[in-house]
């Protein structure tokens, strides 16, 4: 377990600044976490630890500096991945975080909820309600009608151009989804 | 000419000359100037030379000339009386006869035969005298005025000075005479106004007359001649627009009835391009101003369709922004009624204001006066001015295709015999030649005209109102260095009044720009961090939530199978509602916003539902009554919709789970999504339910008793907006009272479940609408410190009436309640 060097970094709050915009800045520095006995409020940090990003609360991390290295399996929240070419993506136990913080939204009609959850793409004839002033590659979350996170993605197309669309075209490209708790329980 | 020659030359008689010498003076007369000095000195100053000057003119000529003079021209007047009576005598039916101002009657070859030895004569004068008759020029005139006074200097020792009497007399004289020239002319307009309105044809020739006499010097007859002839033209005007015949036409021989047709037009045609000119023209002049400009409105107003339409729009639109209430009022109502009877012009006119309209905003910068756009609003268009295209789109191609058709089916036929395809090409043409024909002949608007019409004005339209936001929208450098306020942009407000009312008309690919522009309107202070403070001040709080209002309403309209969620505008009006304050902003704006934000959208998030609840509650603490009933009346809409949001009505603040990522409130918090309201308590409601105001404190109670009977929720119909407008209005009329207090009633009777009372309702009511009264009356009375006493009097002895009402009051109820207590237990036993 270690902090994130410089330029690993910049990846991850790319990657994060892409679904939350300014609310990095909230997620980074001013979220405070209540965990562990202390009086005062500590915050949040990264840390990685076998190729995986983890959002940890620092009095947590205190914690976890007494298991050696190869023994830790997990801590705090995994929100993402570096792969073996050095890229890095966020995985679905990011989702949580990002859904809070969100900018542009997807909210998803009943009906095709389930068709997300079984990894496809968000269709415009699925979209139930959506965020204006996307554009196009920005990160969006996606929700059911009851305001229920269900994934995240990539907008494929911008908010106006989505008016114009035929119902059977891509509004977002899947990243993640909760299904993949199922899906693919190994790997995660 | 010859008029005018007679005025000049005829000095008026004078008194009798008396030499000085002669006068006797009267002990009397200067006992009266000795005490009176200081009204004598004018006497002193009096200028004697211009007096003598005046009177003199023509006496100074040398006598001899003088005396040939009066003899020639008493016998030219001889002469032409004796003239006149013989010419009518011979030949009466030689030409027509021309009447002048004073009535008389002149046959042609009268004049022209009494012209001549008038000009003889005055050639005669001029070259014989040097003493100057004749006035050709000022510089001339100076000159020989010069000369005169030097002679009369010469002569002033023969010449005996006028006593200022003989001069009084004069002016008033001429006082008199100008004042029966008015009288007269005022008569003849009258006159020559009836004739031609009763038959304009036969009488067109009048209406030059009238234009003369509005060219007079005094105002009243200039004013009453512009108005006249108003009435005139708006009568005789015909209901087409008159075309001049060309060359070609006036060489070809027509019947009469054309000819007089024609004279008739012609005339009346120039005629009105000479007084529309003179109506321009006289704008320029304060004195004439309002009334040129209401002539060019009601005759804009009255026959949009005739000719010179253009000069009179022009006029008309340059003057919609004046400083002057009463002009611009005028000029707003002339161009609004052209908007809405199109019938009359064909929607021609409408296009060109609005064009102008569109320049005029250009030139001035958007700098005008907010009149200048809210005409706008009395547009209207046709509700599927959009669609239409589409279908004709549609339609071209189909034609196409059906050519293409033809095209194929021809070569078909071409074996055919010859005649046939002729003959079906000479129906063909015929047919259209009738149906082109029926066209013009029939008043029925062809649709796509109208369509191209209505499209060109709502281009020129959509034009100013994007070109005034883009305005708005410019980060404006002086911003900083002036202490900028909503005058500014005066713009601003019609013209999101005219988005909102023409938002489904906008077409899609505007609607990104047209959102941004509004973002950025609305003041994104986050965004800009230091510098928000002056973003955000540049425009009023009312402002900026009507920005929010037409972004929703916009969306709204356009809401075509895609439900669009504006983030950013929420997040504009969650902390709008912080800087709204109620004695500078508009009240009505915060509850339309409420409505069309918060209780028009069908779905929230919860978190942005709850920290609205949260935010709203709070602050109606701080609100009147009226802002603070709106406000309520949305947080229990919010509350029927959101059912998670109930928790807030808990005792036990959630926190943790709950309340999902963050795990406290914060009030300070800009997004409503990080606010963390969930995990708050709506304790404002406990206060309020302590609310002087009745109304407010009912709701409170039934918002807070939400949660028990959950099951039995009935959507209560008051919308925020009517909510505050009937609380804002309620003191005056007992009838809104009225009707709240049912609101109250079928609310408390919904929610509560519980039997109400409605006895006390109505006292309650009652005593607000008193205390009211009372408020004014004392208001009254303290403008009026004499009946002050009364007043106390009868207050009191109001006060001791409701006093012995209520106790009746109460007394019948307990006499009731005890009855019925009795009946229960006779009931029970």
């Amino acid at each position: 377990m270690r902090p994130l060097d410089e330029k690993e970094t910049t990846l991850v709050f790319n990657k994060l600044h892409k679904f939350v915009g300014g609310n990095l800045k909230n997620i980074v520095l001013e979220n405070q976490s209540l965990e562990g006995p202390d009086p005062n409020p500590g915050h949040y940090c990264f840390r990685l630890q076998k190729q995986r990003v983890y959002y940890v609360s620092e009095s947590l991390v205190k914690r976890a500096t007494n298991i050696k290295r190869e023994n830790l399996v997990s801590l705090g929240t995994q929100i993402g991945k570096f792969t073996k070419g050095g890229k890095f993506f966020l995985t679905i136990q990011s989702l949580n975080l990002l859904a809070a913080n969100a900018k542009h939204k997807v909210w998803l009609k009943p009906t095709s909820e389930m068709s997300f959850l079984y990894g496809n793409s968000v269709l415009k004839g699925g979209v139930g309600r959506i965020t204006e002033n996307i554009q196009v590659n920005d990160g969006v979350v996606v929700f059911s009608m009851a305001d229920v996170p269900l994934g995240f993605g990539d907008a494929a197309k911008s908010t106006v151009d989505c008016r114009k669309m035929d119902p059977n075209g891509i509004v977002v490209h899947r990243h993640a989804d909760i299904g993949e708790y199922l899906r693919m329980e190994d790997d995660l | 000419m010859g008029k005018k020659k007679q005025k000049i030359v005829l000095p008026p008689e004078l008194p009798p000359e008396v030499p000085d010498e002669d006068i006797e003076v009267s002990d009397e007369d200067v006992q009266f100037v000795n005490q009176n000095l200081e009204y004598a000195g004018f006497v002193s100053n009096l200028d004697t030379h211009s007096i003598t000057k005046h009177v003199n003119r023509v006496a100074d000529a040398n006598e001899g000339a003088l005396e040939s003079m009066y003899e020639k021209r008493l016998k030219r007047k001889l002469e032409n009386q004796g003239k006149e009576e013989n010419v009518v005598e011979v030949d009466p039916v030689d030409a027509l006869p021309v009447k002048t101002l004073d009535g008389q009657l002149y046959y042609r070859r009268v004049v022209k035969d009494t012209k001549k030895p008038e000009e003889e004569l005055q050639e005669g004068e001029s070259t014989g005298k040097d003493s100057g008759l004749v006035k050709l020029t000022k510089a001339e005139k100076r000159a020989k005025f010069k000369k005169l006074r030097k002679e009369a200097k010469k002569q002033s020792n023969e010449e005996v000075q006028q006593t200022p009497q003989a001069e009084v007399l004069d002016e008033v004289k001429k006082d008199l005479t100008a004042e029966e020239a008015s009288e007269e002319k005022k008569y003849k307009l009258a006159e020559l106004g009836t004739s031609l309105l009763a038959d304009p044809e036969s009488n067109i020739k009048c209406i030059k007359e009238m234009l003369e006499i509005s060219k007079d010097g005094n105002s009243a007859i200039v004013i009453l001649g512009l108005k006249s002839l108003l009435a005139v033209f708006k009568d005789i005007i015909p209901g087409y627009r008159i075309r001049l015949p060309t060359q070609k036409e006036q060489e070809m021989k027509v019947s009469k009835a054309v000819k007089k047709m024609r004279f008739y037009e012609s005339t009346l045609l120039s005629a009105y391009k000479a007084y529309v000119q003179k109506l321009v023209a006289l704008q320029q002049h304060t004195v004439y101003k309002r009334v040129a400009v209401r002539c060019l409105c009601t005759l804009l107003a009255a026959v949009p369709h005739f000719n010179y339409r253009e000069s009179l729009l022009f006029a008309v639109v340059n003057n919609i922004s004046s400083q002057d209430d009463v002009i611009r009022k005028l000029c707003c109502t002339a161009v609004k009624s052209l908007f809405t009877d199109e019938g009359k012009h064909g929607g021609e006119a409408t296009v060109e204001a609005v064009k102008r309209i569109a320049e005029l905003v250009k030139d001035h910068n958007c700098q005008l006066h907010p009149d200048a756009v809210e005409v706008f609003m009395a547009l209207s268009f046709d509700e599927d001015l959009g669609k239409q295209q589409k279908s004709d789109l549609d339609n071209k191609s189909k034609s196409k295709k059906s050519k293409k058709r033809k095209g194929m089916d021809e070569p078909n036929n071409m074996p055919d015999n010859e005649r046939k395809k002729t003959k079906k090409e000479m129906l063909s043409k015929a047919r259209e030649e009738v149906n082109a024909d029926f066209k013009a002949a029939s008043f029925a608007q062809d649709p796509q005209e109208r369509r191209r019409m209505q499209t060109q004005t709502l281009s020129a339209v959509c034009q100013t109102l994007f070109r005034i936001l883009k305005h708005a929208a410019q980060p404006t450098s002086e911003a900083g260095t002036v202490p900028v306020s909503s005058g500014n942009h005066p713009l601003l407000a019609p013209c999101l009044n005219g988005i909102g009312k023409f938002s489904h008309l906008i077409d899609l690919d505007f609607m990104a720009d047209l959102m941004n522009c509004l973002r950025r309107l609305a003041g994104n202070s986050s965004k800009l961090g230091g510098s928000s403070d002056n973003s955000s001040s540049h425009l009023t709080v009312s402002e900026r939530l009507r920005c929010c209002i037409i972004a929703f309403k916009v969306m709204k309209n356009n809401l075509d199978a895609l439900n669009v969620d504006l983030q950013d505008f929420f997040v504009q009006f969650y902390n709008l509602i912080l800087e709204y304050r109620p004695g500078r902003d508009q009240g009505e704006v915060l509850a339309e916003a409420m409505k069309i934000i918060l209780c028009d959208d069908r779905q929230h998030d919860t978190q942005r539902a709850a920290a609205f609840i949260k935010r709203l509650a709070t602050f109606t603490l701080c609100f009147g009554s009226a802002e603070s009933m709106a406000a309520l009346v949305t947080v229990k809409h919010l509350l029927q919709k959101n059912a998670k949001c109930r928790n807030l009505l808990e005792n036990d603040a959630g926190g943790g789970n709950v309340a999902g990522v963050i795990s406290k409130y914060q009030p300070n918090a800009t997004d409503p999504n990080l606010s963390g309201a969930l995990a708050s308590v709506l304790w404002e409601l406990n206060l309020l339910m302590k609310h002087y105001h009745p109304a407010v404190s009912t709701i409170a109670t039934s918002i807070s008793t939400m949660l028990a009977s959950t099951n039995q929720i009935c959507h209560s119909h008051v919308s925020p907006e009517q909510a505050y407008l009937d609380l804002s209005k309620e003191n005056e009329s007992l009838v809104q009272s009225i009707n709240i207090k049912r609101a109250n009633n079928k609310k408390r009777k919904g929610k509560d479940g519980v039997p109400v009372k409605v006895g006390s309702d109505l006292n309650l009511t009652d005593v607000i609408d008193e205390t009211k009264v009372r408020k004014q009356l004392s208001e009254h009375f303290v403008l009026l410190r004499d009946i002050q006493e009364n007043e106390r009097l009868r207050s009191e002895l109001e006060r001791t009436t409701l006093y012995v009402n209520l106790y009746e009051d109460y007394k019948r109820q307990k006499k009731r309640k005890t009855k019925q207590q009795l009946k229960k237990c006779t009931t029970d036993k």
